[in-house]
């Protein structure tokens, strides 16, 4: 059985999703947000005196002592901004981690990194965006983080299509939930295999 | 094999945590709790370096549970600190032990899949 190459492009790019430079470009966005929470959460754990903010001053600051920062904080037990630092870091490791054809051969590791940036990045974002009519103060630096919440959806959906696209085809062919669930978890089947070669066969590569 | 040197590395803080945050002498419960986990962090993560037990370090989930679990049963500790310390390592660890040892290659039963 001729292997599927990992540099294999899936439908329905012109691209593969899961390639390196794909994947890097996410951690150094990531990154950047990574590190802008950090600096906030030094702030929050008074670590440091004060928050740079260019654009609204003091009022970063009134935003991440605010009640619903403290309340958030009292739920997870540790400030918001550092709980967001670690979404961030989870968006890198689940970046660094499977081979460039983990679209294929580990959907579930491309589903729970899709999962750490499209849902927690969207609804982080939402709520950056509403501290400001809640709280009645703006926070520069946690609207730069929103928007790069945003940025990495963007960067990310791509890999999340595919796999996804790939699951739902080994459920068209084979009708077996077991089929499904061992594609899933990256146990290799015979559909598995045909499939993956079909949605990589139109581009770059003859099975 | 990245993630299990990572979670080599997040059991030599949780060892150092008790000096870190200074722990009261008689916080015996936090001293022991720090250097079993940090142990068991260490000993699923080395043994899944050997490839029959590659998967070992799914283990470290129940470790990392555990370190969130005490965060909110003792919320009232005056370690505030320690369980803090405890949350964040615990949510990380949650991350790194799922990512396989050989996350860099595809998974072993396709290699085998394509190479029987």
């Amino acid at each position: 059985m001729k292997q599927i190459p990992l540099n294999a492009i899936p439908e329905p790019w012109e691209y593969n999703p899961s390639k390196w430079s794909q994947r890097v470009r996410i951690i150094l966005v990531a990154s950047v947000a990574f590190f802008i929470a950090v600096y906030m959460g030094l702030y929050q754990w008074r670590l440091i005196d004060s928050v740079w903010d260019p654009v609204f001053g003091k009022q970063s600051m009134q935003v991440l002592d605010s009640d619903v920062s403290h309340k958030i904080t009292s739920w997870v037990r540790i400030p918001d901004s550092i709980l967001g630092a670690l979404a961030y870091l989870g968006d890198i490791i689940f970046a660094l981690a499977g081979s460039t054809r983990r679209w294929h051969n580990r959907p579930w590791l491309v589903v729970v990194f899709g999962l750490d940036v499209i849902p927690l990045g969207l609804v982080s974002a939402i709520l950056v965006f509403m501290q400001g009519f809640v709280v009645d103060a703006w926070c520069f630096l946690c609207l730069v983080s929103a928007v790069i919440s945003l940025v990495l959806v963007v960067l990310a959906y791509d890999e999340v299509w595919s796999s996804l696209l790939f699951v739902y085809r080994v459920w068209k062919r084979s009708k077996k939930f077991s089929v499904v669930w061992d594609t899933f978890w990256g146990r290799p089947s015979k559909i598995a295999h045909e499939v993956g070669s079909q949605m990589a066969r139109r581009r770059d590569w003859r099975g | 094999m990245w993630a299990r040197v990572v979670e080599f590395m997040l059991a030599c803080w949780l060892a150092v945590s008790p000096f870190i945050f200074q722990y009261p002498d008689d916080a015996i419960f936090f001293w022991c709790s720090d250097l079993i986990t940090s142990s068991l962090i260490a000993f699923f993560a080395l043994i899944s370096i050997y490839l029959p037990l590659r998967k070992m370090h799914l283990c470290n989930l129940i470790v990392s549970f555990y370190l969130i679990a005490v965060a909110y049963f003792l919320k009232e500790s005056p370690l505030q600190g320690a369980l803090q310390n405890y949350v964040v390592l615990g949510l990380l660890l949650l991350m790194i032990a799922i990512v396989p040892t050989d996350a860099d290659k595809p998974p072993k039963p396709w290699r085998d899949f394509y190479h029987r």
